[in-house]
């Protein structure tokens, strides 16, 4: 007996088999999906039950863990690098909100006027975002450099003096600021274009007929509509910026005077040069509280954009 | 709907107003071209100069002689061939895996339908939420004693393969595209007896060819600047890549070499771009 059926139901429904056909299906769709649940439940769910155990642990490579209760809490909510740490990340984030959140937006939206020439531009953008991160960073220092530094030399012949980029407390940040929008900008570029692209170009053409500036039009038919996307995309921005690690392992190690020192340059210095693992994993609860309230928000703010239609 | 068209429309294009606009975005994208591409221009050409010329003060765009034979020396005692081996081995071994381990279980979530795939589901979507960084101390030390088997992955690919291979936004995004084969195409052949399995390798898969190649394409070339993970896992220099070796011989290296060698290493996925520029057309959504 042959029953067609609609199209959600599993494959094993379109004939009418006995019951163990039915198990039999189960058993194949758990076997296609075991390697993906074997790997995560190894390298993901496993790791993060286990980072918020060892918060409570003193662990090393050697011994067995020992129960400590809440000691790595009370040493780390009493370390003042903790403090530092997320104050750091405070500034990158609003410093960030300046260059590698405006600056796609702006970009986008010239290149998007650009027509077919905006195609070379964009390419451009997105190229810095496909080059090995450290590869880059070392080049980057040596752009930086005080002495021969080719940005200072550049400052000398405006007549400008020489900033000691990565070596001055208040500007180290501001200059990784520019490098990590370099490295970053051309995907929110890409995100941006597609979303400028989906708006109805009547719109535009109604509100040209009705005698409003290009820059009117941009400031009163763009950005509202882009506005729940940039949104969600500030709030990535956030959670890109709070796991920030590279940038200051390999320029700055954390200096100068801790100016640049993040909670996830803690937390490898903490578990691979201290070897202080319980400490480590204290300060990853931390990071993963704080990532996840911003992560929920996220998947919140998807989630009321698709119900409601955005662009 | 995808227009050629920006705000401004082809009336507007050709008045005076427009053209001065143009011309001043024109302007400022050249300028931002210009600085988007200098530290590619600057490591060229400083891998070109003498270790002294590079930080002598004073503007100097271009070497006083071009000192081309720095790249040949740096190809060499980089061993360059050795690192893009290396890196390339990690590369594709990982995007292997991730294609092959996601595909599978997109497969399954989405049309054999296990029993509780929405608790699978969400728990496969956690892991997006929470970034791998902050739970690295455990998964290393899983790297370096895997349970049950007991294990010890550090300085081999495999710890860094098996890692790669879980990512939740390929398999949600494998998910959604294996949700829009029609249902009729599996009905089709159900009736002409191909078992789930033969319809996965049979039409699924070639189905999916154009956006597996772009996923693939994405991790080739993220997993080729990993920076990390590599330099946690493997610390034996012959299997270093690229982006861990370059760092750790920082001191052992003058200048001019280093820029030489990072110059190179550069390379690699600007390639990639050539081919990625192509899907590029319309932007992504998300």
């Amino acid at each position: 007996m042959v029953t067609t059926q609609s199209t959600s139901t599993p494959l094993a429904k379109v004939v009418k088999v006995p019951r163990w056909t039915y198990l039999w299906d189960q058993v194949i769709a758990y076997l296609f999906l075991l390697p993906a649940l074997l790997i995560f439940a190894v390298f993901s769910w496993y790791p993060i039950a286990q980072t918020v155990i060892y918060s409570f642990q003193t662990v090393s490579l050697a011994k067995p863990p020992v129960w400590i209760g809440l000691h790595n809490y009370v040493r780390m909510f009493g370390d003042p690098l903790f403090y530092i740490a997320w104050r750091n990340v405070f500034d990158f984030t609003v410093l960030s909100l300046i260059f590698g959140f405006l600056v796609p937006i702006l970009l986008s939206l010239m290149i998007n006027e650009m027509r077919r020439l905006g195609q070379i531009f964009q390419v451009i953008t997105y190229l810095p975002t496909l080059v090995p991160i450290a590869v880059a960073l070392l080049v980057w220092r040596l752009i930086y450099a005080p002495e021969g530094g080719v940005l200072n030399s550049l400052l000398k012949l405006g007549g400008l003096p020489p900033q000691l980029w990565l070596q001055d407390p208040h500007i180290v940040k501001l200059a990784m600021i520019v490098i990590m929008t370099w490295l970053g900008a051309g995907g929110s570029v890409l995100i941006y274009l597609s979303a400028l692209k989906e708006i109805n170009p009547q719109i535009y053409e109604a509100a040209e007929i009705d005698g409003f500036t290009f820059w009117q039009r941009v400031l009163y038919i763009t950005f509202p509509l882009l506005q729940s996307r940039m949104l969600i995309m500030l709030i990535l921005q956030v959670i890109f910026v709070g796991q920030v690690f590279t940038e200051p392992f390999i320029l700055t190690s954390g200096g100068p005077a801790n100016s640049t020192m993040t909670p996830v340059l803690n937390i490898y210095r903490t578990a691979f040069e201290r070897s202080d693992f319980g400490l480590a994993s204290t300060w990853s609860v931390s990071l993963m509280v704080v990532l996840l309230s911003f992560s929920i928000l996220y998947v919140w703010l998807s989630r009321k954009r698709e119900a409601n239609g955005d662009v | 709907m995808t227009t050629t068209r920006g705000i401004m429309s082809d009336v507007e294009w050709r008045t005076l107003g427009g053209r001065l606009i143009v011309a001043l975005f024109f302007l400022i994208l050249l300028l931002f071209s210009l600085s988007f591409l200098f530290p590619f221009f600057f490591a060229f050409t400083a891998g070109l100069k003498t270790s002294s010329e590079i930080v002598k003060p004073g503007l100097r765009l271009f070497p006083e002689i071009a000192h081309w034979e720095n790249y040949a020396e740096a190809w060499r005692r980089y061993n360059m061939v050795g690192m893009f081996l290396n890196t390339f081995i990690v590369a594709i071994g990982g995007v292997a895996g991730r294609l092959f381990v996601s595909a599978m279980a997109a497969y399954s979530i989405s049309r054999l339908k296990p029993f509780g795939k929405n608790v699978i589901m969400s728990l496969i979507l956690l892991t997006l939420t929470i970034p791998g960084i902050a739970y690295l101390i455990p998964l290393y030390i899983v790297i370096t004693d895997l349970p049950i088997l007991h294990v010890n992955l550090v300085n081999t690919y495999l710890g860094l393969w098996l890692p790669y291979a879980g990512s939740a936004f390929v398999i949600l995004v494998l998910k959604n595209s294996f949700d829009q084969i029609p249902q009729d195409y599996y009905d089709a052949a159900a009736v002409d007896g191909a078992s789930p399995i033969r319809m996965f390798f049979t039409f699924t898969l070639p189905l999916s060819a154009p956006i597996l190649l772009v996923l693939g394409l994405l991790a080739f070339v993220g997993m080729w600047g990993d920076f990390l993970l590599p330099y946690l896992v493997l610390r034996n220099s012959e299997l270093q890549t690229v982006s861990v070796r370059l760092f750790a011989l920082v001191r052992d290296f003058p200048m001019n070499l280093q820029m030489a060698g990072a110059f190179i290493a550069l390379l690699p996925p600007l390639v990639a771009v050539l081919f990625l520029q192509r899907y590029m057309r319309g932007g992504l959504t998300f």
